[in-house]
């Protein structure tokens, strides 16, 4: 599904660069549910960004089922993540004048998806995601645990092939922390690829795969035969 | 008091330290106030203070209403403000209720001193003009009723101190010198105190005469014989109450001797049926009115535009204060921490507040004091446009700031400054300590979000309402501009020689005017040239009351049309069409049968057509015993006389040489090319044929036409400005809101992009934030603009109040300032990289 081959991303501050990824060789293939972990700095987040197509400044290859994404137009890019990926983030990033019903219809509103299907569509997510109680309250009236549920809910709507998870249980104890892990497994069993960074050692055991990388590059794999990244 | 030096000291640091904002907020408010301070100048001259004169409040003015028969000489306002010698005399002599009456009127004439002569407005005035408004002579002395007993019996003048000083370089020994007065002598007695012009609003004469000497000072005046002539009315009355009685009890005092004199005139009436002679009596009054701002005949043209210009820099001083208000809110939305900060450190609510109005007061003084420093430049314009001269020396208006002037201004800064010093306090009143002091970036509250919206839809309402007004103005002067005259205007030359400034005596006034009229069409490039008596579209109205044969005219039929008298090839020369008959020969001389030739609207309203007009008989006057001397024959087209505005009136022209003393003439010269280039060879061939004739006044009919246009002018060019003002400041202040609202919400739109926003979703959404703020504020200033342009209604012309294309143009401007306004914020959140907006994470 993915394969991203001597992808290097690097930061210029004035006369020093900064280098984030370096040489990552990857493959996920559909299903997979992956974890990536590492310290601060390690470079995750930039990965992500590099897999959800909100970065462009990389070098290197990098194909998503089968099209080159380097060879893309910023829109092209932009047109493939919109109809194939979902984001999950760490402070759920909900808006807050919205109702829970209505940002979860929020990556439908940026595509043709006429007024009734979509509604049918939050409705069903709303089911799905056993929230359709809470479907006209605030984010603010609702848990961190609850607003992370919305923020996957929304994430998932639009069925990507994809799902990124940055830091999903970043806020959250660790009973809410561990329902939404459930639900990452349950979605992974469903079909959803599933890409998650995380710093916890208990979370990344939900993975079926844990990438660690450090200083930018891919430090270990426990698809060790399958790995393509080496440190050196 | 240390405390208030500390703020003030704080908030000229915090200024420095943001010069874009402080220039914006200053400029802003030195616009607002600068624009209101000289509007007010003017406002404050023409329409509020007082003539310098001793207790003003004592002086009222005389105004009558009724039946009327005979001549009128006006310098402008109703026939009602003006009275005959002999009826001056009466009111004067037989009141018991005034100190003191004094009669006055305004004329032209040339004066000559030390050989060199010039035309010159002067004042005419009744011998106790100077003791009635209680005036000391700065130099020599002043008249006295001593100085105007008989018909030309008293050849003396007073100087203006302006006249004085400009003319005379202010020379001591002045008085008791000799100067010419269209060619007489006569002798100056002394100089007016000095910042006094007139009793007459508005007018700055350079000499006064005496009202005994008018046969002189206006020579075509003498065969109405005003001095003895019941029936000619033209001098304006102002007189001073006696201690103790106020104008109501004058003016019930004076109805009994109102009465008895109106009888004593109608005994001059000739043939006056039982109806005419109930209706001249019992349906008249005198009325007393209040004088202290001096009569002003002006002021009626130009206080519905002043005022109509106060209300738009009074709209634009509000949208000032809200303009400030909403930028300081923005810069309070980033103090939140700071003030809260202040709070939690132990701040009372009241110094925080004394803080934040101090820091205002700051930027309302810096900006007062740069827009007393701009008052006077937008004056001088305005000064310019209204008086259409270019030299300062001319106009009665001055441009300087007094101690009135500045005292309005600190007014209007300290309301402005209250108004935009009380929104970011109040926001500060109650402040979310332990929520604002936790986030690490400012954020605004929803009631301040709210106010920023209010505000920019405020404004935006205000500028559509500005916009209407400067458009119905822009279309006004544009269709009096468009509209035909009844004659043409280009390539004809217009100007003025006042023979009797060459030393010419009356009687040969007709003769020299003549002779330059053949000069001049002798000029290569001049392809017609004539004259008239009566100019056209420079306000003048010069009307006489005629018999029509066939037409029994009821008596409250108006009978006086205008009566030029025009030389040979004048129709030709104006290019107004000949409908019926022939223009004058040059065989219309006095000795030969008397003619006229009329307009269409004469012939129309008598005879049906101009074929019918012709060969018929008019004369001058009214009665049954009236000779019925002049014929018809000729009849033109209809022309626009006095203004621009006026429907076009009967007119009678009758021939220059036909008339008695028919004096100076405006001569007009129909050029084949460029006028300029014809200028000076008419200069000098009416100079070779004498030295000493003086050209004056020489401009185009195209330029008569602007000067005529002068108020329109004025109005729709600073109605225009200010709405092109209020536009930008509205622009500012919504992109002011758009920016720090784009800036609040990057985190938002870094998560819509990431969620597969694309940027034009981006751009909508910015656009969106403003445009239901625009859509409501247009919504609310339509109606308003529709209900206000209703009042403007007699400032218009050719358009309807509430015009729709107007309006409609009005909308379209603001929606493209909406949209320019928020392109660049709107720009910016769409660039907004969604990677940079969650690095949070």
């Amino acid at each position: 599904m993915i394969e991203l081959t001597n992808v290097e991303r690097s930061y210029r501050t004035g006369p020093t660069e900064t280098w984030v990824l370096r040489q990552v060789n990857l493959t996920i293939r559909p299903g997979e549910f992956v974890t990536v972990t590492g310290p601060s700095g390690a470079g995750k987040s930039s990965l992500l960004n590099v897999l959800a197509m909100l970065d462009d400044q990389w070098k290197g290859d990098f194909l998503f089922e089968g099209e080159a994404v380097q060879g893309m137009t910023r829109k092209q890019r932009a047109d493939l993540a919109r109809r194939r990926i979902g984001m999950v983030f760490q402070s759920y990033h909900l808006l807050d004048d919205l109702t829970v019903a209505e940002n979860i219809d929020l990556p439908l509103s940026y595509k043709d998806i006429p007024r009734k299907e979509r509604q049918a569509l939050v409705a069903d997510t709303l089911d799905r995601f056993n929230i359709v109680g809470k479907k006209d309250l605030y984010p603010s009236q609702l848990s961190g645990g609850q607003q992370q549920l919305v923020g996957i809910a929304r994430a998932v709507i639009h069925r990507p092939s994809l799902l990124l998870a940055d830091e999903p249980t970043g806020n959250l104890h660790s009973e809410q922390a561990k329902e939404i892990m459930d639900l990452f497994c349950k979605l992974n069993q469903e079909g959803a690829t599933i890409v998650q960074v995380t710093h916890s050692k208990e979370n990344a055991q939900f993975g079926s795969r844990i990438l660690e990388l450090r200083d930018g590059w891919v430090y270990s794999d426990t698809s060790a035969k399958r790995t393509a990244g080496v440190q050196s | 008091m240390h405390t208030l030096i500390q703020d003030a000291r704080y908030a000229l640091r915090q200024l420095m330290r943001a010069p874009g904002f402080a220039i914006t907020v200053i400029v802003t408010l030195a616009l607002g106030i600068g624009a209101n301070s000289a509007i007010f100048t003017i406002f404050d001259q023409v329409m509020l203070r007082k003539l310098p004169v001793e207790k003003p409040k004592e002086l009222v003015r005389f105004e009558w209403t009724g039946a009327y028969s005979g001549s009128a000489s006006s310098f402008g306002g109703d026939t009602g403000n003006y009275f005959s010698w002999p009826m001056y005399k009466d009111l004067r002599d037989r009141n018991t209720v005034f100190a003191g009456i004094l009669a006055a009127d305004r004329s032209s004439v040339g004066i000559s001193w030390h050989d060199q002569a010039e035309n010159k407005d002067a004042e005419l005035v009744s011998g106790n003009y100077f003791d009635v408004l209680g005036l000391k002579a700065s130099l020599g002395r002043l008249m006295m009723p001593a100085d105007d007993t008989a018909k030309d019996a008293n050849p003396v003048a007073v100087l203006s101190y302006d006249y004085w000083k400009t003319r005379f370089t202010a020379a001591p020994d002045v008085a008791g010198k000799t100067l010419l007065i269209n060619g007489h002598p006569f002798t100056i007695l002394g100089v007016a105190p000095e910042g006094f012009h007139s009793a007459i609003g508005g007018y700055t004469p350079g000499v006064f005469l005496p009202v005994s000497m008018s046969d002189i000072a206006m020579p075509w005046t003498a065969p109405r014989n005003d001095l003895t002539n019941h029936q000619s009315i033209w001098l304006t009355l102002v007189a001073r109450l006696k201690p103790g009685i106020t104008p109501q009890q004058a003016e019930t005092a004076l109805g009994p001797l109102w009465y008895a004199l109106r009888a004593q005139e109608l005994t001059g009436y000739k043939e006056v049926s039982a109806r005419y002679k109930d209706k001249f009596l019992n349906h008249t009054h005198l009325s007393v009115k209040d004088d202290s701002t001096g009569f002003n005949p002006e002021r009626q043209d130009l206080s519905m535009p002043l005022l109509v210009l106060m209300c738009m820099v009074g709209v634009l001083a509000a949208m000032c204060a809200v303009n400030v208000a909403t930028l300081l809110l923005l810069r309070a939305a980033g103090r939140v921490r700071e003030i809260s900060m202040r709070y939690a450190l132990g701040a009372a609510r009241s110094r925080i507040v004394s803080q934040l109005l101090v820091e205002g007061a700051v930027l309302g003084a810096i900006g007062a004091i740069a827009g007393v420093a701009l008052s006077p430049v937008i004056a001088h314009s305005l000064v310019r446009i209204i008086s259409n001269v270019s030299d300062q020396d001319q106009t009665p208006y001055t441009t300087a700031v007094d101690l009135r002037i500045l005292g309005f201004t600190l007014l209007l800064s300290v309301v402005v400054t209250l108004i935009f010093s009380v929104a970011p306090a109040l926001q500060f009143i109650r402040p979310r300590l332990a929520e604002a002091l936790r986030q690490s970036s400012g954020t605004a509250s929803k009631r301040s979000q709210l106010f920023r919206k209010i505000a920019v839809g405020f404004q935006i309402a205000l500028t559509v309402l500005l916009l209407g007004g400067a458009g119905l103005f822009l279309r006004t002067l544009e269709n009096l501009r468009r509209q035909g005259l009844g004659f043409q205007t280009a390539h004809v030359l217009s100007w003025q020689v006042d023979p009797t400034l060459a030393g010419y005596t009356d009687d040969r006034t007709a003769q020299v005017e003549m002779n330059v009229l053949d000069e001049v069409r002798s000029i290569p490039g001049v392809l017609q040239a004539a004259g008239t008596t009566d100019p056209e579209i420079a306000g003048n109205q010069n009307g006489s009351n005629f018999t029509v044969q066939g037409h029994v005219a009821p008596e409250e039929e108006d009978m006086n049309f205008e009566v030029p008298n025009i030389t040979t090839e004048y129709f030709r020369t104006l290019r107004q069409p000949l409908l019926a008959g022939r223009e004058f020969t040059a065989a219309d001389v006095k000795s030969a049968p008397r003619v006229a030739v009329v307009s269409l609207a004469f012939a129309m309203r008598f005879y049906g057509s101009p074929q019918n007009a012709l060969a018929r008989l008019i004369a001058e006057g009214g009665g049954n015993n009236v000779k019925l001397d002049t014929t018809i024959v000729g009849v033109v087209g209809d022309v626009k006389h006095q203004n621009l505005r006026e429907a076009p009136r009967g007119t009678i022209y009758r021939p220059y040489l036909q008339q008695t003393l028919p004096g100076g003439m405006e001569l007009y010269a129909l050029t084949n090319q460029s006028s300029g280039a014809v200028e000076s060879m008419i200069r000098q061939r009416i100079h070779r044929l004498d030295p000493k004739l003086v050209v004056y006044q020489m401009r185009t009919l195209e330029e008569q036409m602007d000067i005529s246009l002068a108020n329109e002018r004025a109005l729709a060019f600073l109605a225009v400005s200010f709405s092109l003002l209020a536009l930008l400041m509205t622009a500012v202040g919504l992109y002011g809101v758009l920016a720090y609202a784009t800036a609040q919400r990057t985190r938002e739109i870094g998560v819509r992009m990431a969620l597969g926003a694309q940027r034009s979703a981006v751009v909508m959404l910015v656009l969106r934030e403003m445009a239901l703020t625009a859509v409501i504020g247009v919504a609310v200033a339509l109606p308003a603009a529709f209900g206000i342009s209703r009042l403007l209604t007699s400032q218009l012309y050719g358009v309807v109040p509430g015009d729709p294309l107007t309006l409609g143009m009005c909308v379209a401007v603001t929606a493209v300032m909406v949209v320019l306004a928020a392109a660049i914020p709107a720009r910016r959140a769409a660039s907004v990289d969604p990677m940079l907006a969650l690095r949070s994470e």
